[in-house]
C-alpha cells in the first residue's frame, strides 16, 4: 500500500516538475493520434454525406458495414496491418512497419468508421429541408453542404471527439505497428503497459492521469455539444 | 417572353400514383392557383417543377422544345425558387437569412442595402436581428417570401404561402404576391383554399386523381393558354 502511494505521489511529480521522457510520450500521442484524425475527418465527412443525401445500390449495406466496423478490436486492426506492412507482406517494401506512419495508419483504420458512422447519424439528423432551401435559393452543391455541416455542427463536433477518445486511448494497433521504441513511437498507453509490467508504476500512473484528464475534457464536451444540438427541435 | 411548360408529368411514391400525367404552364408575370385536397400531390408537382424532385418521367419545355426533366433540371434550378409549406430558417438571424439568398459577389454596402429594402417590403424591420429558429410560423413565412423575392426568380413556387397567418398577414402577403406579379415573376400558389387567391390568380388549376381535372379561367376570360399578362403594360 505504502509502494503505491509513494508511486502516485512521484507521478504527481514527474507531472509537474515537466519530466522530459513523460512529456515526450505524451507529445508522440498527441502527434499521432491527431495526424490521424486530421486524415481521416474529411473524407470520412464526405462519406458520411453521400450515405445520407445520394440513393445508390448499396448503400445501406456500406451503413451497417460501417457500423460493424465500429466495434472491430483494435489489436485484430494491428494484426491486419501489421501483416500488410511486414516485410513479407504486399505493403513490405514500404518499410513503415515499427514507424509513426505505421500507427497513423493504424489509428485512421480505428477512427474512419467512427466518423462515418457518427457523421451519417448527424446528417440523418439534419432537417432534409435545409438541403432543398440552401439549393434552391441558388446555392452551389458545395455551399449547400457547407450550410448543413454548419446545422449540424454540434452532431460533427461530438464524432471528432469521440473519434479522438477512442485512438488517444487504444493500445493494440500502437503496439503491434509502432513496436513501442522510445521517444519515437512509445505512446501513452503503450508506456503505461511496458512501465507497469517493469514495476515502474509512477510513470504508469502519471500517464494514466493524462489519459483520465483527456477522458474527462472530451467527454465532458461531448455531453455538452450533444446536448446543444438537441436544443433547436 | 420567357415560360416553362409541363407535360406527361408522372410521379409514384411506392405504389401510389400522385402524378398522372399532368401538364402546367408558366408564363411571366402569371399566376397560376393550384388547389386539390391534403395529399393530392399539389407539393410534389411544385417540387418537381423546381428541380428538387425527380419525377418518374415528365417532358419539360423552357423555350428550346420538350426534353426530358434531367435535362432541364439546371435550368428549373436556376431559375425556380420552390417555398416550403413550412419554410426552413437557417441558424443565424433574420437578416442573415435574407443575406443567404444574395449573390456572393456582391459589395458589403450593396448587400446590406437589398437586405433594408427586403425588410422594409416584407415588414421584417422589427425582427431583423431576431434569432430565424424562434421566430413565429407567419414571420417565418414572410422571412422566406423575402429571402426568395431576394434571390430574384423568374419562377416563385409557393407553398401554402397564408398558411399560419393572421387575417392581417394574409393581406400583407397577398400584396406583397401581386407586386410579384407586376415584377413580371411567375408563379404557381398551392393552396387548399382557393378564395383568397381568386384576386390574383390568371388560372386555377384543381389537382385531384393525379390529373389536373378542372381549368378555370380565373379574372380572365381569355382560355388559360392564350393569357397575356396584363403586367407587361405596368411594368413597362
Ligand atoms: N417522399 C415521399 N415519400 C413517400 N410518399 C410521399 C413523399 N412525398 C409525398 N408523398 C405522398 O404523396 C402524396 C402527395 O403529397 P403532397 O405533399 O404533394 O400533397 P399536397 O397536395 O401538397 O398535400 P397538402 O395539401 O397536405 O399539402 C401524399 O399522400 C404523401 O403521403
Ligand atoms: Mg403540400
Amino acid at each position: 500500500m505504502e509502494h503505491l502511494s509513494n508511486a502516485t505521489i512521484q507521478a504527481f511529480y514527474l507531472l509537474f516538475s515537466g519530466d522530459r521522457d513523460l512529456w515526450r510520450i505524451i507529445g508522440i500521442s498527441c502527434r499521432v493520434s491527431s495526424l490521424a484524425l486530421m486524415i481521416a475527418v474529411l473524407p470520412a465527412i464526405m462519406l458520411a454525406f453521400i450515405l445520407s443525401y445520394a440513393r445508390f445500390i448499396g448503400r445501406r449495406f456500406v451503413i451497417s458495414l460501417f457500423n460493424t466496423l465500429l466495434s472491430v478490436p483494435a489489436v485484430v486492426i494491428g494484426l491486419t496491418f501489421y501483416l500488410l506492412l511486414s516485410r513479407q507482406g504486399p505493403l513490405g517494401d514500404l518499410h513503415l512497419l515499427f514507424t509513426q506512419s505505421a500507427m497513423v495508419i493504424g489509428q485512421i483504420a480505428l477512427c474512419f468508421p467512427m466518423l462515418v458512422a457518427m457523421g451519417h447519424a448527424a446528417f440523418q439528423s439534419a432537417d432534409k429541408r435545409a438541403w432543398e432551401t440552401a439549393r434552391t435559393l441558388g446555392a452551389s452543391p458545395l455551399r449547400a453542404l457547407l450550410t448543413i455541416m454548419r446545422e449540424i455542427r454540434f452532431g460533427l463536433l461530438a464524432a471528432l471527439l469521440a473519434a479522438f477518445g477512442r485512438v488517444i486511448s487504444e493500445i493494440g494497433a500502437s503496439m503491434m505497428l509502432g513496436g513501442n521504441i522510445l521517444y519515437y513511437t512509445r505512446n501513452i498507453p503503450t508506456a503505461i503497459a511496458l512501465e507497469t509490467s517493469k514495476g515502474e508504476f509512477a510513470q504508469g500512473i502519471a500517464l494514466g492521469l493524462v489519459l483520465l484528464l483527456f477522458a474527462f475534457v472530451l467527454n465532458t464536451s461531448l455531453h455538452y455539444f450533444q446536448g446543444k444540438g438537441q436544443v433547436i427541435a | 417572353m420567357s415560360y416553362i411548360a409541363f407535360s406527361e408529368t408522372h410521379k409514384a411514391f411506392g405504389r401510389r400514383h400522385i402524378l398522372q400525367g399532368v401538364g402546367i404552364s408558366l408564363r411571366e408575370g402569371q399566376c397560376c392557383l393550384l388547389t386539390g385536397q391534403n395529399g393530392a400531390g399539389k407539393s410534389t408537382l411544385q417540387r418537381i417543377i423546381a428541380g428538387l424532385e425527380r419525377p418518374d418521367s415528365a417532358q419539360v419545355d423552357v423555350g428550346d422544345g420538350y426534353h426530358s426533366w434531367k435535362a432541364q433540371r439546371k435550368f428549373l434550378q436556376a431559375n425556380c425558387v420552390y417555398l416550403h409549406q413550412q419554410p426552413f430558417m437557417f441558424d443565424g438571424s433574420v437578416a442573415e437569412n435574407l443575406a443567404y439568398a444574395l449573390p456572393r459577389t456582391l459589395t458589403k454596402a450593396e448587400r446590406l442595402h437589398r437586405i433594408q429594402v427586403a425588410l422594409t417590403w416584407a415588414g421584417l424591420e422589427d425582427i431583423a436581428e431576431c434569432w430565424a429558429k424562434t421566430i413565429s410560423g407567419g414571420e417565418r413565412q414572410r422571412v422566406a417570401l423575402a429571402r426568395a423575392w431576394l434571390r430574384s426568380p423568374r419562377y416563385m413556387l409557393l407553398d401554402e404561402p397564408s398558411n399560419n397567418l393572421d387575417e392581417d398577414a394574409k393581406r400583407r402577403t397577398l400584396t406583397l404576391l401581386e407586386s410579384l406579379k407586376v415584377q413580371g415573376i411567375a408563379m404557381v400558389v398551392a393552396s387548399h383554399e382557393a378564395e383568397q387567391y381568386r384576386c390574383i390568380a390568371d388560372e386555377q388549376l384543381d389537382l385531384a386523381q393525379g390529373r389536373i381535372s378542372a381549368r378555370t379561367g380565373v379574372g380572365s376570360t381569355l382560355p388559360p393558354s392564350n393569357i397575356i399578362p396584363i403586367n407587361k403594360f405596368q411594368q413597362a
